[in-house]
């Protein structure tokens, strides 16, 4: 198919997401149309993989990639892409191995609040000494990654608030009870982490909920100590917990009726469904480039046509004008045997048939005794063969048309620097026209038989077999040029070439066929002439 | 060339009353004076556009010597169109055209359109046959009249176009079976191929846009 062609050749142009869109589209079956939108996250994704842990947080991608790999592993795509990349690995992502590239990154962010908090913390020691201690506690146990981080975060918030029972108000405590009671936001994780192993088909979707949930911990978890940072140890304990709180009633929320946060990833802008107006400019051009390539090769097809050739140098007219003639002449040598006696019927009759054994082409004897006349050029030989065979024929026949054609093609091949297309061309149409001028050369000898004053009909017989000898020598010979000239090219492309050859002699044994056609439509003419 | 209909004319008439220059005026624009005597017939096309479509016209110059005549007779079988002629410088051409006539009727359908020209129209010091004689004769015989010069190509393209018009009439008509080639009419070769090639086309294209999701 060649749209589909053009449809791979154009993602190349797009560089080197094919394999990863191709992917893509299969797992979404989303219509063509997203193709752009597909290519630009297929980019990017490939890079995560091969970059270090630490960048994967960075974006959203480093999720996806994730996501994508299940897939693979999942749907056994049998794409390159999939080569690339062993699948043990990506089953490996899929487990604890993220974990600790969240725990790694966990660290970069709690130095950095570490850096904060200190900073602040010069400020506030003074005025209150016991929850400095607390908070750096909390700070460095953060220290140890993401995971940890939490946990230890949660246990020193704990320890506070142990500590500061009594300074809390009621309210808060009850608030900081619920909050302890709730499963901490790791082992959330890890839950879901092992649900979505479990649950392979739904791989990509668990996943990408874990990665929004985790997301959501993470930045409360920089706003929570933020919080810290500015507020009393007290209410920075119980503010925590409670908006550790906070925090997962509103993934609750979020995720409420809207499992896998499907409708919310759409509404950021991640659908990949829409149509894409350059896109689908891009395939109204190839399908008009694709129905101009139609019609030139149509156009090319009717150039090379044998049959419209041989029309447009009027041999189909010729042949048709010639079919006429013979059948009416047929039609009064029949009226000629009905009218006739009995035994002269039988005469006739035997005049016929050997009129007609006159007439059979002989057996390829190849008798070119007298050939190669002296210095004569290609197309004198080939008027002095014409004339020979018509010798006693008793008629003035027109054999300039072939000369001249025959002369055209010498010229042509001698004076162009051609290429196989051009030559080929000119092989089917020289046949064609070369054809039609014989079919002509029937027609006007039979209708000048017809109206020949004396008739002599084994002369007439002979000639015309004669010059079918010659006729169909000629057009083979016309075959044989050609294709010798095709034979030259071998070296550029050879398939084509060769077929180019094959189609030369086939068009030279129609023209045959059709040579040998009018000269049987010619016999009736040279019969009548004997009865 | 692609085109919608191919008309087959004849042009018959005696001889030397200019048929092969009025066919190399309307085909090639172009008098040649001295003309060799056509032998059986010669042939010439030429594409014209009538209502909007492409209409090949290929024309039969019969040869308008007596001893071709019985050759001539067998081509006026297909014709759909004859133009019958007469040369307005020799009366005997005129007289000769009752027989020309019921040859044509004879040998070819009834619903051939035949017209009447009396040729050689600049040679108006010549005349030996007035234009109301010709006249008078097509009105007789149900034929259309017009009166052409081959020499200054007056009514040359009228004379071949109006008769391809009459014809083109009997096919909106119905009168003229165009599946019929005897009736010397052949639709297109384009007609039937590039309807099919067109939708083909389309329908290759809506395959590969949905095929490759």
């Amino acid at each position: 198919m060649p749209q589909s062609d053009s449809e791979d050749f154009e993602s190349a142009d797009e560089g080197h997401s094919n394999a990863t869109r191709k992917e893509r589209k299969k797992r979404n079956s989303s219509s063509n149309y997203s193709d752009n939108l597909d290519s630009d996250f297929g980019q990017r994704k490939p890079q995560p993989q091969e970059s270090n842990a630490t960048e994967k947080v960075a974006t959203t991608d480093g999720w996806d990639d994730f996501d994508l790999d299940e897939s693979e592993t999942v749907k056994e795509t049998h794409l390159k892409f999939e080569n690339d990349k062993p699948k043990t690995s990506s089953a490996q992502d899929t487990g604890w191995d993220d974990f600790g590239d969240w725990g790694e990154s966990g660290t970069v962010k709690s130095e950095e609040i570490k850096q904060n908090t200190t900073l602040e913390y010069s400020n506030n020691a003074q005025n209150q000494p016991v929850t400095t201690k607390e908070t750096e506690k909390q700070i460095k146990s953060d220290g140890w990654g993401w995971g940890w981080g939490v946990d230890s975060l949660l246990s020193s918030a704990t320890a506070g608030i142990s500590t500061i029972t009594s300074q809390v108000s009621q309210g808060i405590s009850t608030v900081l009870e619920t909050g302890i009671g709730a499963p901490n936001p790791e082992e959330l994780a890890r839950i879901t982490k092992e649900k979505a192993k479990i649950a392979e088909t739904e791989v990509s979707e668990e996943k990408q909920e874990v990665t929004d949930t985790t997301f959501q911990f993470g930045s409360l978890l920089s706003g929570v100590t933020k919080f810290v940072e500015n507020t009393g140890t007290k209410v920075i304990s119980g503010g925590l917990d409670t908006l550790e709180v906070i925090g997962k009633k509103t993934m609750e929320v979020l995720q409420d009726g809207d499992p896998g946060l499907v409708k919310k990833r759409a509404m950021l802008g991640l659908e990949t469904e829409k149509p894409i107006l350059s896109q689908i400019l891009r395939e109204a051009k190839e399908r008009g480039d694709e129905e101009d390539k139609m019609k030139e090769a149509k156009r090319e097809a009717k150039e090379v046509h044998y049959e419209s050739l041989f029309d447009d140098f009027e041999g189909l007219v010729h042949l048709e004008a010639l079919e006429m003639l013979s059948r009416q002449v047929s039609m009064r040598i029949e009226e000629r045997l009905r009218s006739s006696d009995p035994e002269k019927r039988q005469d006739i009759k035997e005049t016929l048939q050997q009129v007609a054994e006159l007439c059979e082409m002989p057996e390829e004897d190849e008798d070119d005794d007298y050939e190669e006349s002296g210095d004569l050029s290609k197309e004198d030989v080939f008027h002095e063969r014409l004339q020979r065979a018509t010798r006693d024929i008793g008629l003035k026949l027109q054999f300039q048309p072939l000369i001249k054609q025959y002369t055209e093609t010498l010229t042509w091949l001698e004076s162009n620097e051609l290429n196989e297309k051009a030559i080929y061309k000119r092989a089917v149409s020289g046949l064609a026209h070369a054809t039609a001028c014989c079919v002509e050369l029937y027609h006007k000898t039979g209708e000048m038989l017809l109206v020949k004053p004396r008739r002599s009909t084994a002369d007439e017989a002979d000639a015309l077999t004669q010059l079918t000898v010659v006729l169909t020598k000629h057009v083979s010979e016309l075959a044989t040029i050609f294709t010798e000239e095709l034979s030259k090219k071998q070296g550029e492309d050879k398939e084509s070439v060769n077929n180019y050859i094959t189609n030369v002699f086939l068009e030279a044994g129609n023209s045959s066929k059709y040579i040998q056609n009018a000269f049987q439509l010619t016999l009736p003419i040279i019969q009548i002439g004997a009865v | 060339m692609a085109y919608a209909y191919l008309f087959k004319y004849i042009i018959i008439g005696d001889t030397g009353v200019g048929k092969s220059c009025l066919l190399l005026q309307f085909t090639d624009k172009r008098f040649q004076p001295v003309h060799d005597l056509t032998i059986g017939v010669e042939f010439g096309a030429r594409m014209i556009t009538i209502d909007g479509k492409q209409i090949k016209l290929q024309i039969w110059d019969t040869a308008g010597q007596e001893a071709f005549r019985s050759i001539t007779r067998s081509y006026y079988r297909g014709a759909a169109g004859a133009l019958l002629v007469y040369d307005i410088t020799r009366r005997e051409t005129f007289n000769h055209l009752t027989t020309w006539l019921e040859d044509a009727r004879q040998h070819s359908n009834s619903n051939m359109v035949i017209m009447l020209i009396g040729n050689k129209s600049d040679l108006e010091s010549r005349r030996e046959v007035k234009k109301e004689e010709g006249e008078a004769f097509a009105r007789e015989h149900g034929l259309v009249f017009m009166e052409t010069s081959a020499k200054t190509a007056a009514n040359v393209e009228e004379a071949f176009i109006n008769t391809a018009k009459e014809i083109y009439e009997k096919i909106q008509e119905g009168v003229f079976d165009i599946n019929n080639e005897a009736n010397g009419i052949k639709i297109g070769p384009q007609h039937s191929t590039a309807g099919g090639a067109k939708a083909g086309g389309a329908g290759a294209g809506g395959a590969a846009g949905g095929g490759c999701c």
